[in-house]
């Protein structure tokens, strides 16, 4: 088998929407000086692995685990500017902290209803089940975005504001009306899986931790085939090793092209399909 | 040509995967592996790891690609015995694939590697060479009963400064740590490290232009991971269609081996 070969075999066929990726400006091996740089080596890398779309959590430069009001408005606007250099490539979710549930809802009518974000990021600065999320969850609703709420099961201990997948059930089931996302197949495991297979209006995706076998089709098995999304969490993980998890599969050709676009393109705003 | 120095079989307790030898030999030939360095993924829970090499040899036996790496741990009493059974086997139909490297789970067994200096040594007289493993599973996805932390790679590269005779490869470590001991690796002609665990956004890249390119080996982690992963960050990296990219894709994926398979 050559080089040539190989490549072709490694590649996806088919356009693929990635549901989680951050700006290099928060996390990865390279360090990088302005929103140029951040948005030509993630663009290129994205390339080279096929990845045609990519939503775009910015959580602020130094990454604090409850950021301020100022600090999510910052992120947000380094991950507008990301868009604004680039045609249709990075599709921006609005980084918000239920700490303070009223600015949230400011930040979210000003980032989704007027700049027209594609939907809402939670990460762990309160767990799911707090209180604080429940008016942006009802934001979400009003505005037909999808919210993508990080989740673990770390057997080394869960931050203390950081979700179960179980607290994301919780979350889901108190709004049924919402679509949620939760991160990191890899990271809640098969046991995750189970706290969230009741919960029609959430979705998994495939990011975070090594691309184990046999993860993405026990997730298809336990969900459902429409239930799944490809998320990298690219500058963290490779966009090709992460891209794995879902190739290297034997699901059939019409899940692996749910799983890599069809899905996630269903959970985004009405008018953004 | 690829060569995959992180390959297992067997099963592996707290998570369902694919380690019978045949499936683990097929699903890398897929992608062009055709020389596999496998240990028994069992052998890390085993209480006698030495039991669990059976398996290997066996594979080794019957399966073109399978090179036997048998797992040895100083603390059991007969190590000296399994290392004979390394040093003198021959498999019947495949003479030419006695076995190169031995790899050691400190972590596991569990041990500091200053209780295997015997064993180096006779590694050494031996002509054999060591993977040390730093890491089978992410700490934060291991059984809350089966907690095994890493293994910190400079422990292994000080085994290389002191073994000079002796190829040591570090075996499925982290990005970070094999940038912090870019030193090192360039430094000790001895000391390499396989691929099978780093990641992060164009890490193969990034890793080649810190000058490591002639210290990486490619390592899959099969049955746990899957081996598309490794490959596809090595070629989408590395590979812009120019000689140089050939090159050093050919490097990770088999050149730098044969410094230690000669």
């Amino acid at each position: 088998m050559n080089l040539k070969q190989l490549r072709s075999q490694l590649n996806s066929p088919w356009p693929v929407l990635d549901m989680h990726v951050h700006p290099l400006d928060c996390f990865g091996l390279h360090g990088v000086s302005s929103v140029k740089e951040d948005v030509r080596l993630l663009t290129e890398s994205a390339h080279r692995a096929g990845v045609t779309k990519m939503c775009l959590f910015s959580l602020y430069r130094t990454c604090p685990r409850e950021p301020s009001v100022a600090e999510c408005r910052m992120a947000n606007d380094y991950a507008l500017a990301m868009q604004d250099m680039t045609a249709d490539i990075f599709l921006p979710f609005c980084y918000v902290n239920p700490m303070y549930p009223q600015e949230a809802v400011t930040e979210i009518d000003r980032c989704v209803g007027k700049k027209r974000m594609y939907g809402i990021k939670l990460w762990v600065a309160r767990r799911a089940t707090d209180p604080g999320l429940s008016p942006i969850l009802e934001k979400s609703v009003e505005l037909d975005v999808p919210v993508l709420q990080h989740a673990w099961i770390k057997t080394t201990g869960n931050l203390p504001g950081e979700s179960f997948p179980s607290d994301v059930a919780d979350l889901a089931n108190r709004h049924p009306q919402a679509r949620i996302i939760m991160a990191h197949l890899n990271g809640i495991g098969l046991r995750g899986l189970e706290d969230i297979a009741d919960s029609p209006n959430i979705s998994v995706d495939t990011s975070g931790g090594d691309a184990e076998s046999g993860m993405v089709e026990t997730a298809v098995k336990t969900l459902g085939a429409k239930r799944v999304v490809f998320g990298s969490d690219a500058p963290i993980r490779h966009f090709s090793g992460q891209l794995a998890k879902v190739l290297a599969t034997d699901l059939p050709e019409t899940v692996k092209q749910d799983i890599l676009w069809n899905n996630a393109a269903q959970l985004l705003p009405k008018w953004s399909r | 040509m690829i060569i995959d120095f992180c390959a297992f079989i067997g099963n592996w307790p707290t998570y369902p995967v694919s380690g019978d030898p045949e499936v683990v030999q097929d699903t890398l030939s897929n992608y062009g592996v055709s020389q596999i360095l496998v240990s028994s993924l069992e052998s890390a829970w085993c209480r006698n790891p030495h039991r669990c090499n059976d398996l290997v040899y066996r594979a080794a036996e019957t399966l073109a690609d399978i090179w036997p790496v048998p797992i040895l741990d100083p603390t059991i009493a007969t190590w000296k015995s399994a290392l004979h059974q390394a040093r003198t086997f021959v498999p019947e139909l495949h003479p030419q694939k006695r076995v190169h490297l031995v790899r050691l789970l400190p972590t596991y067994s569990p041990y500091d590697l200053c209780q295997a200096d015997e064993l180096l040594k006779s590694l050494v007289e031996a002509k054999l060479g060591v993977i040390i493993q730093t890491r089978l599973e992410d700490p934060r996805r291991q059984h809350p009963l089966a907690q095994v932390p890493d293994l910190p790679a400079g422990e292994v590269a000080a085994v290389a400064e002191q073994y000079p005779a002796l190829k040591v490869i570090i075996g499925g470590t982290r990005t970070g740590e094999i940038r912090n001991l870019q030193r090192q690796l360039m430094d000790q002609p001895n000391l390499y490290a396989d691929i099978s665990q780093v990641d992060g956004l164009d890490v193969i890249k990034v890793l080649v232009n810190d000058g490591l390119v002639d210290k990486l080996l490619f390592g899959s982690h099969i049955p746990i991971f899957t081996p598309h992963a490794a490959i596809a960050r090595v070629v989408c990296d590395l590979d812009d269609g120019t000689p140089n990219a050939a090159a050093a894709i050919s490097k990770i994926f088999s050149g730098n081996a044969g410094r230690i398979l000669d």
